[in-house]
Parts: structure tokens; C-alpha cells; sequence
């Protein structure tokens, strides 16, 4: 208990010194370690969302007209609710555990155990300031760029598979989709995908500069424990975000009658 | 120390007589190279602890560029500390970067203004000990051998002008010629900081081994 504490602290310390020497992405080399995280996480992550995105739009609506026997309304308001809102940044935000949560813990750890973290503090430059803020919010601009990705290709897909498969004109369903899709819809998955993978940058981060001990062994440990516990922090952020636009608090702002 | 006037001490570090392991005294005057010798893996990992990151024990006392350390201010202390450099004996590189990023790295995060024309500068420090400089700069620390990052380390220290230089023993792998030349970099800075101070802290053996 005392350990999750301890954890749940540390993590927050670390989001909290994110937030407040932002201002460091200024610094050259700290941009570059920034457009590095970006292009690690988002960009050459992009041939894998095509294929997860299409599969998933295509596995969606073929359930949809399977087994619930829907028609094209209710085919795309399944995809706008299930895809758009939810899916699709959980899609990103497991693509972006699995890839750059593990690499950035990886790599924070063996920097640790290696002295490479005492190096930079000998040249005094702040190991937070230099490797983690530009993960952090490189991980969670890059995921919220995935997300819109994920979106992009699995609304795409799906509609372009309903209409081929309930004939349906494609065209129809996209003017029946954007007569219904609001442009919050967008702003609240990208806000969530934004909150998701700084979660996910501050938690690798964490575990990657704590590893449990300094010998080798530690950085798996230390890898599995980010993945797992960014796994757990972005399922629980998606609970909050559920209960705030379904739930009491804001519903009306977005409701199912949309 | 007591008898010598602090500013002329440009390394000083005096334990408690009650610190058994750490019974060594450093006491190394301003300008000039010099070696430490025997100091123990305890003593090293104290004194750095002290002059690096401010962690003095606090039955110890610690002289840094003749002022004490003791008695200065965060501020005070940091413009001591931005004069001090530090070459491990692995060159203290960063692995995902290269030699040039590696060397470069400190300037552009302290004085990025600083950068321009710092190419031709890296050059004329690596091209003495370096066969190819430009091959050198473009590899990964993995690539490279261990008097290769002992270079790097060197140049990168080297940009900074620092007032003293703190050197841990050369590692035991270089090849004869590599220690030589090794050897000479505390000539290299000296040169190009004559006011400067180069110590070598050669190993010692603990009291437990």
C-alpha cells in the first residue's frame, strides 16, 4: 500500500514538473529530444494504426449488421459513439503503451543503471528536464495525432465497407455521419487521447527513472510495471471521461440522441 | 589546509578525523595538472557527491575554485559548480546520442547562443588525438572504443573552458599509445585554459577489499 502510495506520488511529481518547466522544449537539444519522441511514437507508428484502424472499423460495423441486424443510421451511430468516442483512443493509447511505453521505461532504466543519468547531472542539465518532458508531451501530441488517425482510417473503412456490404450509398452515410458528428465529439477524443499519453509518458518515465534495483534485471521489471500501470491509469481516465459525458455532469452536452 | 589561504586552493576536501574510510585529505592548489593518488571508490563517490552535486558530508569540508563550499549561497554555489567539469573514465557519454550530439550537448543546453562556429572549434580539439574527426563525430558510443569516448568526453569538456577539470583514472583497457595520448590531455586543456586546474583522481582500494 505504501508502495502504491509512493508510486502514485512519484508519478504525480513527475506531471507536475512536466507542467511547470514546459518552457525547457526551447532549448535545442530538448527540442530535439521532442521532435525524436514525436516521430518515434507517431510517426513511424503509422503503418501499424492503418491496419489496427481498418480492421477494427471493419470488425465494428460487420458485427453491427451481423448480429444486431442494424440498417445505415444505426451503423453509423455505432461508429460515431463506439469509434469515434471511445475506441479510437484506445486504440492509440494501447499501440502507444505497447511501443513507446515500453521503449521510453526500457531506455530510462538502462540510462539509470548505466550512470548515464549521473552523466547528465555532472554536465547539470536536469535528467526531468532534458528526457522527461519532451517524452511526455511528445507521447501525448503523437497519441492524440494517432487517435485522429485511428478515427480517420477506421470511420473511413467502416462506412466504406457498410456501403459495400448493405448497399448503401457511401455518400450517404457520410452526410447521415457528419450531420451527426459534432465538432466537440473531436475535441473531447483528442482531449482524452492528450490526457492518455501524458499519462503514459509520465508513467514509463517514472518506472523507467525507478527501476527496482541497479542491475540488469531491473529493466524488465520496470518495464512491465509501466505497462501494466499505464495500462490501469488510462482504463481509469476513461471511466472518469465516461461518467463525465454520460454521467450527471455534463449529459446534455453530448447525448445519445445526437 | 587550515595554513594555506583558501583562494589558492583549487580542490580541497577534508574529512572528519572520526571518518575512518575517508581518511584521506585532498589538497590540490590552483593552476597546473595534477594526480591524486590512492584515492578510494568511498572518497571519489564522497567527494563528487560534495563538488558535483552539493552533497557534502556534513562532518567534511570542502574547498572548490578557494571558496568553501560550506559557506556559500544556491546561487553562489552554482556559479562555482558551472566551473567545474568532470571526465569519467567512460567519457560520460549519453547513449542515443552521437559523438557530435554527445559534445555539443552541454553548450547547446547552457549557451545555445554559443553554437555558431562551434564546429571548426570541435575539429581543432579532436583532430590532435583523432585519426578521422569526422568519422568519429558521426558514430554512436556503441561504436566507438573506450579512448574514442574518453575523447569525446575530453572535447566536450573542453568547450566549456571550466576553471577545474576533475579526472577520474584512465580506464585500464587503452592500448599503450591511447594511455599516452590520454596522458595528454591535461596538456590539451591547460593550453587552452591556462588558468585552469586538471586533476586526475587515480584509484585507490577501499579499506574493505
Amino acid at each position: 500500500m505504501i508502495g502504491v502510495y509512493r508510486e502514485l506520488e512519484g508519478s504525480m511529481r513527475l506531471a507536475a514538473h512536466v507542467l511547470r518547466r514546459c518552457w525547457v522544449l526551447k532549448l535545442p537539444p530538448v527540442a530535439e529530444e521532442f521532435a525524436r519522441q514525436i516521430y518515434f511514437t507517431g510517426a513511424s507508428a503509422t503503418a501499424g494504426i492503418v491496419v489496427r484502424g481498418a480492421l477494427v472499423g471493419t470488425l465494428i460495423i460487420a458485427y453491427v449488421i451481423e448480429v444486431l441486424d442494424a440498417d445505415a443510421a444505426l451503423a453509423v451511430r455505432i461508429l460515431l459513439w463506439v469509434v469515434l468516442r471511445e475506441i479510437g483512443p484506445l486504440i492509440a493509447a494501447v499501440l502507444v503503451i505497447q511501443r513507446s511505453g515500453t521503449a521510453v521505461s526500457t531506455e530510462l532504466a538502462l540510462m539509470k543503471i548505466s550512470g548515464e543519468l549521473a552523466s547528465l547531472r555532472h554536465l547539470r542539465i536536469d535528467p526531468q528536464d532534458y528526457l522527461v518532458v519532451p517524452r511526455v508531451l511528445g507521447i501525448a501530441l503523437a497519441n492524440a495525432a494517432l487517435t485522429v488517425y485511428v478515427q480517420f482510417i477506421a470511420v473511413g473503412g467502416g462506412m466504406l465497407l457498410s456501403a459495400l456490404v448493405i448497399h448503401v450509398s457511401f455518400f450517404e452515410m457520410a452526410g447521415s455521419f457528419f450531420e451527426l458528428a459534432s465538432p466537440l465529439d473531436l475535441v473531447y477524443a483528442v482531449g482524452k487521447s492528450l490526457l492518455f499519453g501524458a499519462a503514459i509518458g509520465v508513467i514509463a518515465c517514472y518506472y523507467g527513472l525507478n527501476p527496482p534495483g541497479n542491475s540488469i534485471n531491473a529493466v524488465p521489471k520496470a518495464a512491465i510495471s509501466a505497462v501494466t500501470q499505464s495500462t490501469l491509469a488510462v482504463m481509469l481516465l476513461n471511466v472518469v471521461f465516461a461518467y463525465l459525458v454520460y454521467g450527471s455532469a455534463l449529459f446534455g452536452l453530448f447525448t445519445a440522441s445526437q | 589546509m587550515n595554513a594555506v589561504p583558501t583562494a589558492a586552493i583549487a580542490l580541497g576536501y577534508e574529512p572528519a578525523d572520526d571518518a575512518p574510510r575517508l581518511e584521506a585529505r585532498i589538497w590540490v592548489p590552483a593552476g597546473g595538472s595534477h594526480v591524486v593518488p590512492a584515492v578510494s571508490a568511498a572518497l571519489k563517490a564522497a567527494l563528487l557527491a560534495a563538488v558535483l552535486d552539493f552533497r557534502p558530508r556534513r562532518d567534511a569540508r570542502v574547498v572548490v575554485l578557494g571558496a568553501e563550499l560550506e559557506a556559500l549561497d544556491a546561487r553562489a554555489r552554482a556559479a562555482v559548480r558551472a566551473q567545474v567539469a568532470f571526465l569519467p573514465a567512460n567519457g560520460g557519454l549519453i547513449s542515443h546520442l552521437n559523438a557530435w550530439e554527445n559534445i555539443a550537448l552541454p553548450l547547446a543546453y547552457h549557451a545555445p547562443r554559443q553554437m555558431q562556429g562551434v564546429a571548426p572549434r570541435v575539429y581543432a580539439l579532436l583532430e590532435p588525438f583523432a585519426g578521422d574527426a569526422r568519422a568519429l563525430l558521426a558514430r554512436l558510443p556503441e561504436e566507438m572504443t573506450p579512448f574514442e569516448k574518453l575523447l569525446a568526453g575530453h572535447a566536450r569538456l573542453m568547450l566549456g573552458a571550466p576553471r577545474l577539470v576533475l579526472a577520474e583514472d584512465l580506464p585500464r583497457s587503452l592500448a599503450p599509445a591511447e594511455r599516452r595520448q590520454a596522458q595528454a590531455f591535461a596538456a590539451a586543456y591547460l593550453a587552452h585554459c591556462p588558468q585552469g586546474t586538471f586533476v586526475r583522481l587515480e584509484d585507490g582500494h577501499d579499506a574493505a577489499d
